[in-house]
């Protein structure tokens, strides 16, 4: 009997986990459109020759996701770094730690730039979808 | 919107360096040699854990209904304030109190509290409040609140192993498990379960086998230097109510969640894990996000049931082995398994320290605007988190001081019971030369998992 009734709760929770799971998503995305992308570099890194130069890590997301996988990058501590992220899907490109936000158009390029002055691995995502583009990590 | 990746997080520590991977792991195994000969040869743990009761003054100041009432009446107010931001607040995660209170203040800071100070939950726990109050005016009505059911022992912790299985499968399976929304959806759940557990099962018996968190914090608050017992409180030696053996069952596998489930959370954080779930949303690239969604979900529950059932499978095989050498009639599975709870917490310090510090300074300022509305309610709002506040080196002594310690105290554990379990000390080491292999298992694959980016 015990066991019956456990099944019961069980059930009711599972189910509604199922649909805690599903509840995220709701009304806060867009299908995915598949628009052409050029089929250029994935990711291009230019390292950092002179001091003024910034360390530019270079992301091309089709359809939500990142071209050629995750574009990891290595800094150090007190480099400019610029972010260039292109999508053909309209989301907001987000650096996490430096917590530096950024909205980006479908079809559309948007540009982070920044200090690296604080070490650590940051990842950076597409916000709404909650993808991942790119890792950077800054070395002490 | 998920600032909060992976429950909570985005950045994360650095990998320990190769230098400190290889030092540490020298020193727990020279640790570990050391202490199969040198530990005590009568078990000390049992016998020590009733510790000595504290001064009438303070017994009856902290265990006064009138304290009891009003911790109660506050926690069950903060519970339906999270509960609200989630529900109603902004939809912009990093700007709502609901996740970084449950995913850092709450399952991060009680570990903490119930380590240090005992089993707090019992008087912290919303649910437990609520069902307490509901008690109290079923009785006041004149009406008799008893359980549907009797406290079945078959179930053991295996209810609460579920519960903190679906916890944390939220936490690290799901794409975005800080969307306010989807964690209204899951404190519902939640909240459901542990008081309709409580009504069926009584709220005792729910709270040891039911409720995952209650377990969770309880096991925990073993380790702790202070304890209510025989309703008196009492101060004792850290570690000593883990003595004696674990006989209720599911324990095993509870213990496979807590370990698990953090060593998966650090290794979905290496590339290695990365790539795989990047990997899949770029085959799903022409789906719908819903459909990418439910593969990186499934890839990643898959990851996490890997990991927990890897700890449960690992430490049965040890078990077995120590039985064979010792030849002892009857299973040791129960005898041991307490053994993995100071591990279980090294591996949360390990892993969560940084992330404890850094977006525990969010609560501040959440605090006075709870709902991402504009308030400024204690005047907190426009602090602004300091991230460099813990340098490199500061969270890579953190991580593997808290995982060698963690490794001893599990080790002092196990040995403790084996010399109560076996009248010969040489059953006593024997019986120790698998679980040695396991701990150096479990610490050194933790260091790794700290050591790979």
């Amino acid at each position: 009997m015990p066991a019956k009734v456990l099944a019961i709760l069980v059930l009711a929770f599972v189910a509604g986990f199922a649909l805690a799971s599903c509840g995220g998503a709701e009304g806060e995305v867009t299908e995915t459109t598949q628009t052409q992308t050029t089929t250029e570099t994935d990711t291009e890194r230019t390292p950092t020759t002179t001091e003024e130069e910034p360390t530019v890590v270079r992301v091309t997301v089709t359809g939500g996701a990142p071209d050629g996988g995750i574009a990891r990058e290595t800094v150090d501590k007190g480099d400019r770094v610029v972010l260039v992220v292109s999508s053909d899907v309209a989301d907001e490109v987000h650096l996490h730690g430096y917590d530096i936000s950024r909205d980006v158009p479908a079809g559309g390029t948007v540009r982070i730039q920044f200090t690296a002055n604080v070490p650590g691995r940051f990842e950076v995502e597409l916000e709404e979808r909650g993808i991942q583009v790119a890792d950077l990590t800054v070395e002490p | 919107m998920t600032p909060l990746a992976h429950g909570i997080g985005g950045f994360r520590d650095l990998p320990v360096p190769e230098s400190f991977f290889f030092a540490t792991a020298a020193v727990v195994l020279v640790v570990s040699f050391i202490a199969l000969g040198a530990l005590w040869s009568r078990p000390l743990l049992e016998s020590h854990a009733g510790g000595r009761a504290l001064p009438r003054g303070f017994q009856a100041v902290l265990l006064s209904r009138v304290l009891r009432i009003v911790i109660q009446a506050t926690s069950a107010a903060l519970f339906v304030l999270v509960f609200a931001a989630a529900l109603f607040g902004t939809t912009v995660e990093i700007e709502n109190l609901a996740p970084t209170f449950v995913y850092v203040v709450f399952w991060l800071g009680l570990p903490l509290l119930s380590v240090t100070l005992g089993d707090v939950w019992r008087v912290l726990s919303p649910w437990r409040a609520i069902a307490d109050a509901t008690v109290w005016l079923l009785e006041l009505g004149g009406r008799e609140a008893r359980p549907l059911l009797a406290a079945s022992e078959r179930l053991g912790r295996y209810p609460a192993a579920a519960a903190l299985f679906a916890f944390v499968a939220l936490e690290l399976a799901h794409p975005r498990p800080s969307y306010p929304r989807t964690l209204a959806v899951a404190i519902a759940l939640y909240s459901y379960w542990a008081l309709a557990g409580m009504a069926v099962y009584g709220r005792d018996a729910w709270t040891r086998g039911g409720e995952g968190f209650a377990v969770a914090f309880g096991l925990l608050a073993r380790m702790a230097p202070f304890a209510v017992r025989e309703g008196r409180i009492v101060v004792r030696w850290p570690l000593t109510g883990l003595g004696g053996a674990e006989k209720v069952r599911g324990t095993l596998v509870f213990v496979g969640v807590m370990l698990g489930s953090t060593s998966f959370d650090g290794f979905s954080r290496t590339s290695v894990w990365q790539d795989l779930i990047a990997d899949v949303r770029a085959r799903l690239v022409d789906e719908s996000l819903r459909v990418s969604d439910l593969a990186v979900t499934a890839v990643n529950l898959v990851g996490l049931a890997a990991f927990v059932a890897a700890v449960t499978v690992t430490y049965l095989v040890a078990v077995a082995v120590a039985r064979r050498l010792v030849r002892a009639p009857r299973s040791l599975v129960p005898d041991f398994v307490l053994s993995l709870v100071p591990i279980a917490f090294a591996y949360l310090v390990a892993h969560y320290f940084s992330l404890f510090v850094i977006y525990g300074q969010y609560a501040l300022a959440l605090a006075s605007d709870p709902f991402g509305r504009g308030w400024d309610l204690f005047g907190t709002a426009g602090n602004v988190p300091n991230i460099s506040l813990l340098a490199p080196n500061t969270v890579w002594y953190v991580q593997v001081a808290s995982l060698v310690v963690g490794h001893v105290a599990g080790l002092a554990v196990a040995h403790d019971r084996a010399v109560a379990l076996f009248e010969r000390r040489g059953d006593a080491l024997r019986s120790q030369y698998p679980m040695l292999a396991l701990m150096v298992l479990y610490t050194v694959g933790g260091l790794w998992l700290l050591s790979r980016g």
